[in-house]
């Protein structure tokens, strides 16, 4: 048998150059997949909810469609290597984000008539504001946009190793800032949550959703330099590790700040998810078990007293508990109204689901925001959510992937913890939504309406790519015009 | 570090596959009870966009219908609906009790049963609709049974049922209770009306929610002596309704200085003070003192066998009836067990265990398990599902139900009986029956009524309990309502 070509060969840059074009190749055609899903799915809302196919929605598919073959052509010229099923993932996800605001937003034959006649007696069914849908592409655009600005600016990833502590201050504001500003600017209208700067007459932002980002990298950048200390110094305590009470800094440091996001702005998701990034982290950096027991016992403490001390948060314990009982779902202000109509339209949606457009999610409050899922559950039925969870579950592993494959420690712990929070970014919002665990309300990466987690994701998207690009890249071309030295491959 | 990411991995792995466990788990097993939860908006939706099924009588009439709206959706209508709420229910915001509930799969038609012709209406583009269920209820025994029990409780704060059952099948021909409720409210769409008005109806004492002909037992008083003279005939085969038997003025009860006597200190008819009479005469009388004898020669044991055989102490199961069992308890006093044999002390029945009593009693001894539906008609008009008479027990031979059907017979024919006043020559048709007057609370002058019946006593076709609360004497109170329910029944049965 001759011998097979040998892929990143020194001396065969052709071969290289053909690999990345391959991969793009296939990240074109998952792409043009993922479009095609979305236009059909486009298609379908229309079909069901106004009975016609063509309308407004054809300028969005071409829109879309545009706006894919930009992140595609931007990762072929500045992240040629990258891995190929990161953007076309994340594409489907927002698209099929786009297509459900769309959905939410018309008022058709039978999925949202507007009112609803029931016995004589007309209910109102709310509809998303008029331009939700445009304001969605819009976010898509800026986030796209800030996808590519950052594989044009950041070519090396290393380089925000250098402003570890300025990240980790901005995440710090960012995450403390919706606590000291007034209700009027903070608070999320219709919840006690205070996660939000309001702009009078523009809208609002969830800074921490762009805290999350900055302090990813902050902790890659921290832990890299203290993770000698942090995995090793200590002594054996019934056969467990302890870290010194010195290191223990930095973690009483974080959980400090989860707790003060968990009081002041009533927000445990977030909080959650903070907490487990750093542990998550921590863990990654240091391989120690101590880590994660001192971390999750220290946050499951804290938001037990916090449960204890808070009713609001107690409030959340028995109405993932006894969600049907009267005193939560009919007395006063139902507070597991919400829950159980979410609930209920997943139970509506059974297997198959009831079809784009032809369920019913306009019963469950917020549906297009926290229980976005519950509407794509009831629609899509269990076919679609496995999909879902299926689509989320391969970034979250391209992430890992990329993160055993990089050699230097900062972005190995980038790529790592990055992926861990997108992870538990779905488990909590997804796990919440189902009465797996208490509801915490977070928005579901690029499905929930809203801005500031759409573009944070294309960001952390962004992020990832570079990552796998520097990862999957080829050693350096030897220059053999000079015949002295020649790097030599050492697979 | 990769040892640790791998970790990870592992960990996230976990993470998804609870996540997708519990959405199977959600979406495929739980579904179909969160479907019923409470407040599903979305399934009441759907439901108001399908025509439910109707409920009618075996005669013919509706008593619950949905009607369409001006907007497309349907409305649930009980044209008479306090009569007949106890056998309905009613279907809203909250479906609770009663045919609506217990037949909901059929009447909304998603049932399995529908399932063909529901695949057929949709490829022929033909909108879903419930199946119709007959029942085996006579609108006019209804009516009449729930006009007499308003007649003679209305205003008063207390409580009556009344159930009539055909004796040969079992089929439930009336089933009234007081006071009702009227079911055209409760059907509300409103969750926030339904819930006030519910709560309103609860709270009220007694609650017109409760169907006292089915769930409220009260002292059957005389019409006990059914089961007292069953036993006896059974334990004497050699006896006819002719032997005479001991019947004083006053009863020594044993080991007690209590003593036991007729309603108005009486002799029991020609007796004398401490005589023999026929047992049918101190039958037709109601002497209580003659079948308080009988009661402690037989003993606890044996009226209890005898109790439990016509369907004491347990719980009928009726598709649609929600049922309490009526009580004998075996006292180990022997004059507790004297005043058991006249429906006294702790015994307890329902206007349907004393409906039973006599049906057994007029279908030869063989006791038929009562029902209320009687067919499920598609809306092709196919019969999805009917009912079929079945034999619940015999408590006695035919010949000891017929020695105790000429006794109730003589109640109603003889001159000297308690139910004379409703004789074949003032009704037009020969009725057997047995009064019963309990006195619950001794020297309140307030006593429940009952009266237990069945008719033609020939060749009956209805038997009747009636059961008021506080009414007085049976006689006055409670067999009028009894008789009017056979005279309504036979008449729209055309056999009057």
């Amino acid at each position: 048998m001759p011998p097979a070509a040998l892929p990143n060969q020194p001396g065969q840059p052709q071969d290289e150059e053909a690999a990345a074009a391959g991969r793009r190749r296939s990240e074109l055609t998952m792409l043009a997949f993922a479009v095609g899903v979305v236009a059909f799915a486009y298609i379908n809302v229309g079909l069901s909810m106004k009975g016609q196919s063509p309308g407004t929605f054809v300028a969005y598919i071409i829109l879309f469609a545009v706006i894919s073959g930009a992140a595609h052509l931007a990762v072929r010229r500045w992240a040629p290597y990258a891995d190929p099923l990161f953007v076309p993932l994340a594409m489907l996800l927002n698209g099929l984000g786009l297509v459900f605001i769309y959905r939410l937003n018309q008022a058709g034959v039978k999925g949202n008539p507007g009112n609803y006649n029931l016995a004589g007696k007309t209910i109102p069914i709310p509809t998303l504001a008029a331009d939700s849908t445009t304001m969605q592409f819009v976010f898509t655009v800026i986030g796209i946009g800030l996808f590519v600005a950052f594989l044009v600016f950041i070519k090396e990833p290393r380089v925000l190793q250098r402003y570890t502590y300025l990240f980790g201050l901005i995440g710090v504001v960012l995450f403390g800032l919706p606590a000291v500003l007034p209700d009027s600017l903070s608070e999320v209208p219709g919840t006690t949550a205070k996660v939000q700067i309001a702009i009078p007459g523009l809208g609002s932002v969830q800074p921490e959703e762009f805290a999350k980002i900055f302090l990813a990298v902050s902790f890659a950048g921290y832990l890299v330099m203290k993770r000698d200390v942090l995995s090793l110094a200590g002594k054996r305590v019934l056969g467990v590790d302890l870290p010194r009470g010195r290191d223990m800094g930095p973690i009483l440091v974080m959980w400090v700040i989860s707790m003060l996001v968990l009081v002041f702005e009533s927000d445990i998701g977030t909080s959650a998810v903070f907490m487990g990034l750093f542990v998550g982290m921590i863990y990654i950096a240091t391989g120690r078990n101590s880590w994660l027991l001192i971390g999750f016992g220290m946050f499951v403490v804290g938001a037990v007293i916090a449960g204890a001390l808070i009713s609001h948060i107690a409030a959340r314990f028995s109405t993932w508990l006894h969600p049907f009982s009267v005193a939560n779902l009919v007395d006063g202000a139902q507070p597991s109204y919400q829950l159980v109509q979410g609930l209920y339209g997943m139970a509506s949606g059974g297997v198959l689901g009831r079809g784009l457009g032809n369920g019913q999610p306009f019963w469950t409050p917020l549906v297009q925001n926290d229980l976005v899922f519950t509407g794509f559950g009831e629609e899509l039925g269990l076919t679609g959510v496995m999909a879902l969870l299926l689509i989320y579950g391969l970034i979250v592993q391209r992430g890992l992937r990329t993160a055993l494959m990089i050699k230097d420690p900062f972005s190995k712990l980038l790529a790592g913890g990055l992926s861990f929070m997108l992870a538990l970014q779905v488990f909590v919002i997804v796990g919440g939504v189902t009465r797996l665990i208490p509801l915490a309300g977070i928005p579901t990466p690029w499905l929930s309406q809203g801005g500031s987690n759409l573009i944070a994701s294309w960001v952390m998207i962004g992020i990832l790519v570079r990552l796998s690009d520097m990862a999957r890249r080829p050693a350096p071309k030897p220059i053999q015009d000079e015949g002295l030295t020649q790097v030599v491959s050492l697979k | 570090m990769n040892r640790a990411l791998k970790r990870i991995s592992i960990a996230v792995l976990v993470m998804f596959l609870a996540l997708m466990i519990n959405a199977n788990y959600l979406q495929a097993v739980e579904a179909p009870s969160l479907a019923n939860g409470l407040y599903n908006g979305r399934t009441l939706a759907e439901q108001a966009q399908v025509q439910r099924g109707s409920i009618v009588t075996s005669d013919g009439v509706t008593i619950a219908e949905s009607k369409q709206l001006s907007d497309g959706s349907y409305q649930r209508e009980y044209p008479d609906g306090a009569a007949f709420a106890p056998v309905t229910g009613f279907e809203g915001v909250n479906g609770d009790g009663g045919m609506e509930q217990a037949e909901d799969s059929v009447l909304s038609g998603s049932g399995s049963q529908l399932a063909f012709r529901n695949f057929i209406d949709m490829v022929t583009n033909k909108p879903q609709k419930g199946a119709t269920v007959q029942l085996t209820i006579n609108a006019k025994a209804q009516e009449a049974a729930y006009n007499g029990l308003a007649g003679q409780l209305s205003g008063t704060g207390r409580v009556g049922g009344v159930v009539a059952l055909d004796p040969s099948t079992g089929a439930i021909l009336a089933m009234a209770s007081y006071p009702s409720y009227n079911p055209n409210q409760l059907a509300t769409a409103d969750g926030t009306e339904f819930n006030k008005l519910d709560k309103q109806l609860i709270d009220e004492s007694p609650s017109p929610l409760t169907d006292n002909a089915t769930q409220t037992t009260l002292p059957p008083g005389s019409t006990f002596k059914l089961i007292t003279s069953a036993a006896y005939f059974t334990q004497n085969p050699a006896d006819t309704p002719n032997t005479e038997v001991y019947s004083p003025d006053v009863l020594t009860l044993p080991q007690s200085t209590d003593v036991l006597h007729n309603d108005a200190d009486e002799a029991c008819g020609s007796a004398g003070a401490n005589g023999d009479v026929p047992i049918i005469d101190a039958f037709a009388m109601s002497c209580d003192t003659t079948f308080a004898n009988i009661g402690l020669d037989l003993g606890g044991t044996t009226l209890n066998s005898m109790a439990e055989k016509f369907g004491f102490n347990y719980t009928p199961s009726i598709t649609g009836v929600t049922t309490t069992s009526s009580n004998y308890t075996v006292s180990s006093s022997p004059p507790l067990t004297a005043y058991t044999a006249i429906g006294q002390w702790d015994d307890t029945a329902s206007p349907l265990q004393e409906a039973m009593d006599a049906a057994a009693i007029a279908n030869n001894g063989v006791l038929m398990k009562p029902y209320l539906v009687q067919q499920v008609t598609a809306s092709d008009l196919s019969v999805v599902q009917s009912t079929q008479p079945a034999e619940m027990s015999q408590p006695v031979s035919s010949s000891v139900a017929n020695d105790v059907k000429q006794m109730m017979i003589a109640v109603v024919q003889q001159p000297d009986g308690t139910g004379y006043a409703f004789n074949q020559g003032v009704e037009g048709v020969e009725i057997a029956g047995k009064t019963g007057t309990a006195q619950t609370i001794v020297g309140s002058g307030v006593d429940d009524a009952a009266f237990v019946a069945f008719a033609p006593a020939t060749h009956p076709t209805i038997a009747v309990g009636v059961m008021l609360q506080g009414a007085g004497y049976g006689a006055a109170a409670a067999a009028p309502i009894a008789v009017n329910v056979i005279k309504a029944y036979l008449a729209s049965a055309g056999q009057g």
